[in-house]
């Protein structure tokens, strides 16, 4: 009788879950997949990988070697191989891994390090895995896309070219377009010679470091944090 | 049936509390408070208070334990400790050590 029912009870799975009722504070380690439904409060380090799931918890700081948060995650993380943020994937904290993955709808506030980059495995692995729209906030993604467009591409940009030609020539009063000239200066420069000079400058300033964020453009996309991002890139580029 | 399972490899020093069936493979310390039930397995190592409603024992407790239902002691299993419950078994080969209060007022 009683080797039935021990039978029965063993017979569940190997990985570890964390059910969703469940609340475990204090700390936790082992050589194990985690799988948290519930709740984890405090210190988790685990040899092997954290699964967040979309009702997990986790208010701790983490030590692991691959992170997948689906959940939310209060607390710094710091994986050996991997931390990916899915689309349900909400976290507050600083990350540390060599990989890191936000994909699009993901939100995260913290800081991102993925330590010292290799210059040789960044082409392979990254672009791969990274996605431009991984980004969190809101409002650096709107940000990034329109800069790169703009940049490689300055002549497509419609409202330089289109909107001067009809209001400049058939109106002409000059003094009228001068008030707005911040906003139509493409139109002033093609008039008169004196609103010129600034336009060209800028484009030229422009077009350098057009050509090396178009080259960081494959990496820069899997960080998150404005600083994070600017940090990881300073290093890239030196390297 | 039960959701939450602790891993063999996995040690918890802390407090797991919840609403849920909980099964230990690994090794917890600290204190364990569960509406449902609690298997300790083979492999399973507790050094913990115990409150739960019942309790299945085939691995090593160390601690008081305290159900609402029932606690089962089964072959093999070693427990240290004070057992409050109304109905306690205690099988043959199993290893014990404490007090036992099946609380008879109640019953």
């Amino acid at each position: 009788m009683a080797t039935a029912k021990e039978l029965s009870a063993s017979n569940n799975v190997d990985n570890t879950v964390v059910g969703p009722s469940i609340l475990i504070s204090g700390r936790l380690t082992g050589d194990e997949d985690l799988t948290v439904r519930g709740r984890v409060e405090g210190e988790l380090t685990l040899s092997r990988t954290l699964i967040v799931e979309p009702s997990g918890v986790v208010k701790a700081n983490v030590a692991v070697k691959n992170a997948i948060v689906s959940g939310v995650v209060v607390g710094n993380i710091n994986a050996t191989e991997s931390v990916e943020l899915t689309r349900e994937g909400r976290m507050v904290g600083d990350i540390r891994a060599p990989r890191v993955i936000i994909v699009d709808g993901a939100s995260f506030r913290g800081r991102v390090d993925m330590g010292d980059v290799e210059p040789g495995r960044l082409p392979a692995e990254r672009p791969a895995v990274v996605r431009p729209a991984a980004v969190t906030r809101p409002t650096m993604t709107p940000a990034r896309p329109t800069i790169p467009s703009a940049r490689p591409t300055p002549p497509p940009p419609p409202s330089r070219p289109t909107p001067p030609p009809p209001p400049s020539r058939p109106t002409p009063p000059p003094a009228v377009t001068r008030p707005s000239a911040p906003v139509t200066r493409p139109g002033l420069g093609g008039l008169g010679s004196k609103p010129l000079p600034p336009p060209p400058p800028t484009r030229v300033e422009r077009a350098e470091p057009a050509d090396q964020a178009g080259s960081s453009e494959g990496p820069s996309p899997v960080l998150v944090g404005a600083g994070a991002k600017k940090k990881v890139v300073v290093k890239k580029k030196t390297r | 049936m039960a959701n939450t399972v602790i891993g063999s490899s996995i040690v918890i020093d802390g407090e797991i509390s919840g609403d849920e069936d909980l099964v230990i493979q690994g090794t917890v310390k600290g204190k364990i408070s569960l509406k449902e039930s609690l298997y300790v397995e083979g492999s399973g190592v507790v050094e913990a208070d115990i409150e739960t409603q019942n309790v299945e024992i085939a691995g090593r407790v160390t601690g008081n334990i305290v159900a609402s239902d029932k606690v089962e002691l089964k072959t093999d299993c070693r427990v240290v400790g004070d057992i409050k419950a109304p109905r306690i078994l205690i099988a043959d080969g199993a290893s014990f050590k404490g007090n036992v209060d099946m609380d008879m007022k109640e019953r």
